[in-house]
């Protein structure tokens, strides 16, 4: 793992928490629980790339990151099916 | 088991993007466009994620896969900014 990747996974989780943070507001605005998931997956998703920069390619560690991010996507999946069934 | 975990991230990310698409599709909200464009990256991200570490274990894409996914997550960023009100 470069530097520069290392660079680009960490601006990629600054990234994730400002959506995070916007849809979080969304959420204060209108109480929609969609806007709440996807708050939350974004948060889950910087959480990934931190984890991604801060644990060395060989360690479990480091495949763990992967594990949070399918709980992320999984967090995405149900709330958008949860909205179209509402 | 490693295996496993990122081929269902790759399936449940084509499975957001294709549900957020279709939410597009029939409702034409240009925030749900941008969040689509992010999904499909992200989707794409983690198909090369696959490819990297399965397929082809001794060639390093972490860095365009890093791209990819920042690419994706600013697409995201520029729609919240631009087109929320």
């Amino acid at each position: 793992m470069s530097l520069a990747t290392t660079i680009v996974w960490s601006a990629t989780a600054m990234g994730s928490v400002t959506a995070g943070l916007f849809f979080l507001r969304f959420w204060r605005d209108s109480r929609d629980r969609l806007f709440l998931v996807f708050a939350l997956a974004f948060f889950v998703l910087s959480l990934n790339w931190l984890t991604l920069v801060a644990a060395p390619a060989a360690t479990e560690t480091h495949h763990f990151a992967y594990f949070i991010r399918l709980v992320a996507f999984i967090l995405l999946l149900v709330g958008i099916v949860d909205k179209n069934r509402r | 088991m490693a295996e496993a975990v990122f081929a269902l991230c790759a399936l449940t990310s084509l499975a957001c993007a294709a549900l957020l698409l279709r939410s597009y599709r029939a409702t034409r909200a240009r925030l749900l466009l941008w969040s689509s464009v992010c999904f499909v990256g992200l989707a794409l991200d983690n198909i090369l994620l696959c490819i990297d570490l399965i397929v082809v274990p001794d060639i390093d894409l972490s860095l365009a896969r890093a791209l990819l996914a920042l690419t994706s997550v600013l697409c995201i960023n520029v729609g919240l900014i631009w087109d929320s009100k």
